[in-house]
């Protein structure tokens, strides 16, 4: 089975102070880290296994900057065994855009695929649409929140998918077809620097976006940044450590969860 | 004709309340509004839209990309295109939407939390929640649209008369993707959505390792310890224990947050909690804007002090 895996290399901002710049044109992440896209982590981990067992190829795909190289030596490092940049300087907020230049990419280039994965959204823009997008406009099968695979056959795949509340289906899907693969469906193999190091030695193939233009299909347009609208917000306590941990233990008490 | 499509979700015979905010948006947008539904024996408010569309399918074909696609077919054939067509941000509405999207050649924008009528732009959330864009579709096209849980509920305003009732049968059941059944969640012996007093740990407690302390502190304070998502996904603890719409909704006492940055999906699980008190060491972790009291710290640095001062 070949699997195609879509990486995305994305700004890690859980933890960063993030800045509006030029009036919301654009946000400042020039000083935050950038990391793989944790749900494409567990997509590349899975296909891995698949084809680990199966049989077949993995070929990582990334668009982006040339910086994106590095989660395609991560995929290898896992256990793929390709990697394409679809080289942009621009980024493509629209997922749309980023879908059919994803379908021009594979007709152009004829890249043979069983199955594609993508994760289920990126951890920046949460779109969550390119894996849908591109599965109907290659008119292929889709399911996304994917949790399991709990059967490959020839012609089909078995899946369960993930609802509201711990409820999943499962779902009979006709190979090939497009999955997007939700976080803990596996338990990712840990990388390390030395694995990342002779991943480098593997030859990526890089490619330019704009060999690929896309027909003028309608878009959406980003206005500008803004921050959040506050709501109430949190009555924050404040001092040294040891008065901070007095008054939560204070809260516990007055509302009786705790004496 | 100028419409927004509502495509409504209906899960083991319930007419989800997430559904509201949806009829809201559309509301907003000041559209003819169209509510497309699935058969079933659900209740359904009956002036909730101009016009409910009965699909003669079950639930489970109803909310199928593949199906959906081609019933909406159905119904453009008749009305045309309409300008919205509207999803929730859930699950199954994460799937269909973008599905929509390609299908039929249309912009989509996810997650829409807000929308200012004047500008016709819609508000999104990036870096969960740290930033918004405000988005348009270009050149004022159609557009496919996900609504967050909780946004527009309060615009869903009742109309005067009953909705008119279609029927759309016919439907072509596709082969390429096909229910099998319902996979409920293992059963487990302790339920968080019986505590009084959960104590929730987040990606921010670093590794496994962590996870006793917190389980110790927990036990001293006579909480019952829950998690989101990255917890339970990295197996640090088990499924039944995490909060939020993949996981369980909880409504306890004391809601108390040690190292969550408050994703929507986190929020929409415990924001009802009597007491939300979050702790988290990033002054703009969007879970301040929910809690009711919040600590700026190391998590690790307050857990030591709590067991400390509790020890006596
Ligand atoms: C379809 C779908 C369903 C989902 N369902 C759920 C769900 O049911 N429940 C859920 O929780 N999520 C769910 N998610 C995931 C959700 O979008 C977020 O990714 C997740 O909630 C983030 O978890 P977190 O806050 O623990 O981690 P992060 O967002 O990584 O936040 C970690 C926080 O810890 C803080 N921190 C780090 N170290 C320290 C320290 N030493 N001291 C103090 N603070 C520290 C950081 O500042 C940060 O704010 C779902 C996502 C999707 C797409
Ligand atoms: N620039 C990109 N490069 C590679 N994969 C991408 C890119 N953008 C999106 N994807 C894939 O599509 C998924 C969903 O992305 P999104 O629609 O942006 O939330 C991600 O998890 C990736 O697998």
């Amino acid at each position: 089975m070949n699997i195609l895996v879509f990486t995305k290399r994305v700004a890690a901002t859980q933890e960063e102070e993030l800045r509006i710049r030029d009036e919301g044109a654009a946000v400042d992440l020039s000083k935050v880290p950038f990391k793989i896209n944790d749900w494409d982590n567990y997509s590349v981990e899975e296909a891995v296994r698949i084809v680990e067992k199966e049989g077949g190829t993995v070929t990582a795909i990334s668009i982006g900057d040339a910086e994106s190289d590095e989660v395609l030596r991560r995929a290898i490092a896992m256990g793929a065994k390709d990697g394409f940049l679809i080289e942009s300087d621009a980024v493509m907020h629209d997922p749309g855009a980023r879908s059919r230049l994803i379908l021009n990419f594979i007709k152009k280039e004829n890249v043979p695929f069983d199955v594609i994965f993508t994760g289920v959204q990126s951890e920046d823009d949460q779109f969550g649409c390119v894996g849908g997008i591109l599965g109907a406009i290659l008119g292929l099968p889709y399911s996304s929140m994917v949790i399991g695979i709990d059967a490959i056959e020839k012609d089909h795949m078995i899946i369960r998918r993930e609802l509201e509340g711990g409820l999943q289906e499962r779902v009979k899907l006709a190979v090939p077809c497009v999955l997007s693969i939700q976080s803990g469906i596996n338990e990712p193999r840990y990388v390390s620097i030395m694995g990342i190091r002779k991943a480098s030695k593997v030859e990526r193939k890089v490619f330019k976006a704009a060999d690929y233009p896309a027909e003028n299909a309608p878009g959406i347009e980003i206005v500008r940044w803004t921050y959040p609208a506050k709501k109430g917000g949190a009555t924050m306590l404040a001092g040294e450590l040891d008065v901070m941990c007095g008054q939560l233990l204070g809260i516990l008490k007055e509302k009786g969860v705790y004496q | 004709m100028s419409y927004a499509l509502i495509v409504a979700e209906v899960r083991r015979g319930v007419f989800e309340e997430r559904n509201l905010d949806s009829v809201g948006l559309a509301a907003l947008l000041g559209k003819e509004t169209v509510l497309f539904v699935p058969e079933g024996p659900y209740q359904i408010p009956e002036k909730i839209a101009d016009t409910i569309v009965r699909a003669k399918t079950a639930e489970e074909t109803f909310l199928n990309p593949l199906n959906l696609t081609k019933m909406l077919e159905q119904i453009f054939a008749g009305r045309g295109k309409p300008d919205y067509l509207i999803f929730t941000q859930s699950s199954s509405g994460m799937e269909c939407a973008p599905y929509s999207a390609g299908f039929f050649g249309l912009p989509v924008i996810t997650d829409v939390s807000a929308y200012d009528k004047d500008k016709g732009i819609f508000y999104k959330s990036y870096y969960s929640d740290k930033v918004f864009g405000e988005f348009k579709p270009a050149g004022g096209a159609a557009v496919v649209l996900t609504v967050r849980s909780g946004s527009f509920k309060e615009c869903a305003a009742e109309r005067s008369v009953a909705a008119k009732i279609e029927e759309l049968s016919g439907i072509a059941e596709t082969e390429g993707r096909v229910f099998i059944e319902y996979v409920e969640e293992e059963k487990s012996d302790i339920d968080i959505t019986k505590a009084d007093f959960l104590l929730s740990v987040g990606r921010g407690i670093g590794n496994k390792d962590e996870i006793p302390a917190y389980e110790d502190l927990a036990n001293k304070l006579k909480a019952v310890l829950s998690g989101s998502r990255p917890v339970i996904d990295k197996m640090w603890l088990p499924k039944p224990r995490q909060v939020g719409t993949s996981g369980k909704t909880v409504k306890p006492k004391v809601y108390l947050a040690m190292g969550i940055s408050g994703a929507f999906q986190h929020i929409a699980g415990m924001k009802d909690s009597d007491c939300i008190i979050a702790v988290n060491k990033d002054t703009e972790a969007p879970i301040f804007q929910y809690a009711h009291f919040g600590i700026i710290a190391d998590i690790h640095k307050v857990r030591d002090k709590l067991k400390e001062i509790v020890n006596g």
